[in-house]
């Protein structure tokens, strides 16, 4: 029986294969083509999103799990390893989200690129990063996952690094890199103590095999962890998180694309995809909920406090994503991809809003410099404001539904004290960027640059609205309409969808009442955010500084890391070679020296010797 | 191209003796070049490098894997030595043929001495020279991977370590640091007199084979036969050792590795590429070709050893490369550290973690002879190595910035690139030897490349990213010669990395006979 590998899902593994390839076309052939040959990125990945629409298509009307390619890639000993593509619903999902963020990024780049010297290079590596963080949801065995999840990271170094001329963007992709593959350590270690268990990579036989007791608890346990470190990693978990905000020194729509769709939507897909397997040990699951919980917490509590757009955007990330492990954690992995997709697409369009903002204010980031703008880019602050209320969870924006699954869950599995730190949260959540939008968009223009901003080419807007319109309406999908039961269920395939009213109420006043709060301190003045900064004190200063973790990594770079590679190169240097090696050469000279003085040239010096010498023997003779 | 294929079809019992001849011929005609003639010299030596870089590639692709076994076999008598033994007329033998691991060391070879010529171009003091024994030292390395007799083996051992005393310290360079100086000199004097004192014994364990086996033979092949019978279990025991350590040295194992990052350091651009590149994979090749072959028991006793040795390398040549301010001293110890993967490799006795090692030795060897032959353009044109001095050369240095990342990124173990495939069936074997040591090792070998990422990307942020200083605004990038040998280099490294599949069916079926020689053998 052939399949035929073209149709329906089963051509899932085109859509990663065409960005894939776009890679080096653009990179090589690019310059002698019109516009740099930006189109064959955009191409590729415009025909992925129409792929996507054929897969999906598929799974709606029921088709069967399908398979595909399985091409061989290393043989050895017993040992097989292939590169192997899978689809299921949660990969069916990614390919939508992925596809469609990154065609309009790469879209809005047209113009936003516009006149860098190295469009065509920008281009090109849109391709490599779509396509590896394609390639990582479709991957049906951990080590190819692995590849493409490491070519993930290097996409987002080399765009992260784009301006590498800038040494803040070098260092920022350094940092990237560098953190990433501390939980990379942990992720490849995890994988093959799998491999050992059981003898594959391959995700569905490891689960099976888990599941049927094959494996021993502990080295579930640990190659869950270790595996979660890498998903830390790549996801900004506290406290790998630190990478994320000085990502922006990457061009802006490349850091929508970051927030949004790859790289950190990668981890948050991993554990999503292992969770068969983290939930044969309790302690993993709460491991994940209290990592989650806390990171959402913690990083929006920064959020609050900082000034500079883009990191509170980035910091918001970082808080949401938690959210979408605490979700993981409880076991409502439905629930979490959907807030993955509702919050890509909502962080996008703010990203994206936000590139619109910096490129017409000369590169503004700081907030409190700007002001007013929503009476000089209309279209912009309109979008950024469903953009805002989205995110803080508002009805009936997309955002709203999927952090009432999220709430849902939490309260049903962990209880009263998780859900209530959990609202908490979300009204942190809502206070931050009502904070964010009031100050840039209202109000009165602080600067010049300010006040002579305006609206955004159509180029740049075009995609903004298309994001906006999802991010009205996508909330829709949660809810169950004739056969199709609700995005939830469609991914969990058991029917999910159910509401409790009170929390439902509760939930949405406590995020009106963060918005509320926030209008009353930044956009009405009625109450001083300044006093209440010096109220709060310590932790005011603690927030602004990200509570030092970037200060104790620094540290133990700086005095520990690279202090002990130059204690180790001196010791190298001085105890081993000067030491042993030069030390041993000498002796040997030393003794050359002495030696020599037993040569007198005397000859009743040497028949003392050799009287010695014959009694000695003499002696030895007797005795043995 | 056809025609040459068909002719080489016709002497492919000659073939090997023509890769060991051709330097040699190289060095000889070159000596009757007058020395100012430095076209003729030149081209001699870009034709010679050629010829010889096919004989290489055309072993490589016409070693049979599934036959697997000593191909182009071919054996020419040479002493004879009666004795106990008889009359022994095969006692030395120029016994020439290449099995899966060999055949993967000689393609090596070829790439490493053609790339090496091509960047030596503008080696302007007695460039004559220079060439000559550039060769003979090639002609020595293509030897020992190709040579069944250990008493050949030993004698082109030898001969690929002494002319590197002459390479360098004519052609050397000499580093000075802060508070202390290496000088070429004590560079070249150094590298020789360590690896003599590895050879010495080496020699001693050759010799004590060859009348333990007591069949007037130095055939590895024949030897290899009576072994079991021969070569009691404490035989085994005491005189493994002597070979580990002696090959080891020259595979840089720790702690007698400091040799090799100052050599290195001192040597000029071409002979670090074939030092670091082929050089120290010689060593490696001695432990499994004469010790695991000869000595599989002894081999069992001692791995435990190696493979916390390997780990050792691993980690403290990847920590002492952060320590480096000098571009080739950051290459130099992330050689060491590198080779620590091929150690462990060897060190699991099974068949990933033997072949990981196999073609770490071919990734490692093409990886660092780019990283050096880049290294050389920049110091090249801008006199220095110091990374605290070189800043932002990306801005004018784009191709060698991108030449370098390659590099990086390999020896990072970023996947796509060979590094990474040959780093992780070394992880592979590893996790699936010594139980719960070889677990943690294994662990440890992973962090290891993350202590290499590390340093790597410091090294590119500090060196090439960044503002670009007024100083280094007049720089040059790289010429069509330099980016030709660069290209095939890098051309490797991604063959291997995304399409490693037929470079581990030929190293699978030279590993397999010599672990099934091992009673132990996972």
């Amino acid at each position: 029986m052939s399949i035929d590998i073209f149709a329906g899902s089963n051509a899932a593994w085109l859509i990663p294969a065409l960005s894939v390839l776009a890679f080096p076309i653009t990179l090589f052939l690019g310059r002698f083509l019109p516009g740099k040959g930006s189109f064959i990125p955009i191409v590729a990945i415009a025909a992925g999103f129409i792929l996507f629409w054929f897969v999906l298509s598929d799974f709606l009307s029921g088709g069967s799990v399908p398979l595909h390619v399985d091409i061989e890639w290393i043989n050895i000993g017993f040992w097989e390893i292939t590169w192997g593509f899978l689809v299921d619903r949660i990969s069916v999902v990614m390919l939508g989200l992925i596809t469609f963020v990154a065609l309009l990024v790469q879209v809005y780049s047209l113009q936003y690129m516009k006149g860098d010297s190295r469009y065509g290079w920008y281009f090109s590596l849109h391709a490599l990063f779509a396509g590896s963080m394609l390639l990582v949801v479709l991957a049906d065995n951990l080590l190819f996952l692995y590849f493409a999840w490491e070519l993930v990271g290097l996409g987002s170094y080399l765009l992260i690094g784009f301006w590498f001329d800038r040494r803040s963007a070098a260092e920022a992709a350094k940092k990237a890199f560098i953190t990433t593959r501390i939980g990379d350590v942990g992720l490849l270690i995890g994988i093959i103590i799998l491999f050992k268990a059981t003898g594959t990579f391959h995700i569905s036989s490891i689960i099976h095999v888990a599941q049927n007791g094959g494996i021993s608890d502990s080295t579930i346990m640990w190659s869950s962890l270790l595996i979660f470190l890498g998903a830390m990693g790549k996801s900004g978990q506290f406290p790998l998180h630190v990478w994320l905000p000085d990502a922006m020194e990457g061009p802006t729509p490349v850091s929508a694309l970051i927030h949004a769709a790859t790289m950190v939507a990668a981890g948050v897909y991993l554990v999503a995809r292992m969770m068969p397997l983290f939930a044969l040990v309790p302690e993993m699951q709460l491991i994940v909920v209290i990592t989650g919980l806390f990171t959402f917490i913690f990083a929006g509590f920064i959020a609050l406090v900082m000034t500079d757009m883009k990191r509170i955007l980035a910091y918001s990330t970082i808080s949401h994503l938690g959210l979408m492990m605490l979700s993981i954690g409880t076991g409502a992995v439905g629930a979490a991809l959907f807030h993955l997709v509702v919050h890509g697409i909502s962080k996008a369009l703010l990203f994206l809003g936000a590139g619109n903002v910096m490129h017409s204010t000369n590169d503004e980031t700081d907030c409190w410099r700007l002001g007013g703008l929503k009476s000089k880019m209309p279209i912009t602050a309109g979008i950024f404001l469903i953009g805002s209320l989205s995110l803080a969870g508002i009805a009936p924006l997309s955002g709203f539904f999927s952090k009432d699954e999220i709430l849902n869950s939490v309260y049903q599995e962990m209880g009263l004290g998780f859900l209530i730190v959990t609202l908490a949260g979300g009204f942190i959540s809502a206070l931050y960027i009502a904070r964010l939008f009031l100050i840039t968009f209202t109000g009165t223009s602080r600067t010049d640059a300010a006040k002579n901003a305006h609206e955004s080419p159509v180029l740049m807007l075009f995609p903004v609205v298309m994001l906006t319109i999802v991010a009205i309406f996508l909330g829709m999908v949660a809810i169950p309409m004739g056969e199709f039961k609700g995005f939830t269920s469609f991914v969990e395939q058991e029917s999910k969808f159910h509401i409790i009213p009170w929390l439902l109420v509760v939930s949405l006043s406590i995020t009106i009442l963060g918005v509320v709060v926030g209008w009353l301190y930044y956009g009405k003045s009625r109450l001083s955010h300044k006093s209440m900064a010096l109220r709060l004190g310590f932790m005011y200063k603690g927030a602004l500084k990200g509570f030092w973790i970037d200060a104790i990594y620094q540290f133990v770079i700086d005095r520990i890391v690279l202090e002990s590679g130059r204690l180790i190169a001196t010791f190298d240097r001085i105890v081993i070679n000067d030491t042993g090696i030069d030390g041993s050469a000498k002796s040997v000279l030393l003794s050359a020296l002495k030696v020599r003085l037993i040569q007198t040239g005397k000859i009743y010096n040497y028949g003392t010797a050799m009287a010695f010498g014959v009694f000695l023997a003499v002696i030895v003779w007797w005795v043995f | 191209m056809v025609g040459v294929l068909v002719v080489l079809e016709g002497m492919d019992s000659f073939v090997l003796l023509c890769l060991l001849g051709l330097p040699m011929l190289g060095a000889v005609i070159l000596l009757f070049v007058p020395a100012g003639a430095l076209k003729v010299v030149k081209v001699v030596a870009v034709t010679v490098s050629f010829v010889v870089a096919v004989l290489a590639i055309y072993i490589f692709v016409s070693f049979d894997e599934t036959a697997g076994a000593v191909q182009f076999q071919k054996i020419y008598r040479w002493l004879p030595l009666p004795g106990p033994w008889g009359a022994g007329d095969n006692a030395i033998t120029l016994s020439l043929g290449v099995d899966g691991v060999g055949a993967t060391m000689v393609l090596l070879t070829g790439i490493v001495m053609l790339t090496g010529t091509l960047i030596s171009w503008n080696v302007s003091e007695a460039t004559k020279d220079f060439f000559i024994l550039y060769f003979v030292l090639l002609a020595g390395v293509f030897g020992v991977f190709i040579t069944f007799d250990l008493f050949f083996f030993f004698l082109f051992y030898e001969l690929s370590v002494l002319p590197m005393y002459l390479l360098i310290g004519k052609w050397g360079s000499t580093s000075q640091f802060k508070g202390f100086a290496r000088t070429k000199e004590y560079s070249a004097m150094k590298l020789t007199l360590v690896l003599v004192a590895g050879s010495v014994l080496i020699w001693i364990a050759i010799i004590a084979i060859f009348f333990q086996a007591g069949i007037g033979t130095f055939s590895i092949l024949e030897i290899q036969e009576v072994s079991n019978s021969a070569f009691s279990p404490t035989f085994q025991n005491i005189f493994f050792p002597l070979l580990m350590v002696g090959f080891g040295i020259l595979a840089g194992l720790w702690p007698f590795h400091t040799w090799s990052p100052d050599g290195h350091v001192a040597a000029p651009t071409a002979v670090s590429m074939v030092h670091a590149g082929v050089l120290m994979k010689l060593g490696a090749f001695g432990i499994i070709r004469v010790g695991l072959v000869l000595m599989p028991i002894g081999a069992e006793t001692w791995m435990p050893l190696l493979i916390v040795l390997g780990a050792v390398n691993v980690i403290y040549g990847a920590v002492s490369a952060m320590g480096q301010t000098d571009l080739k001293y950051v290459i130099g110890y992330s050689s060491v550290s590198h080779m620590g993967y091929v150690l462990m490799g060897i060190a699991t006795l099974n068949v990933l973690g033997m072949s990981g090692a196999v073609l770490q030795m071919f990734s490692h060897g093409i990886m660092t002879a780019l990283f050096f032959a880049v290294a050389g353009m920049i110091y090249d044109r801008t006199h220095t190595r110091d990374t605290l001095v070189l800043e932002g050369m990306a801005k004018r240095m784009g191709v060698i910035s991108v030449l370098f990342t390659v590099a990086g990124l390999t020896s990072l173990g970023l996947p796509g690139m060979s590094g990474f495939v040959a780093e992780l069936l070394v992880f592979l074997g590893v996790f699936q030897s010594y139980g719960i040591l070889g677990t943690v090792l294994g662990s440890l070998a992973v962090v290891g490349a993350a202590l290499t990422a590390i340093y790597i990307l410091r090294l590119l942020s500090k060196v090439f990213f960044g503002p670009t200083p007024a100083m280094w605004e007049s720089q040059t990038d790289s010429g069509s010669r330099e980016l030709l040998a660069a290209g095939i280099l890098v051309a490797i490294i991604f063959s291997v990395g995304l399409w490693p599949f037929p470079y581990i069916e030929v190293i699978e079926s030279g590993v397999n006979p010599i672990l099934a020689m091992i009673p132990g053998a996972r």
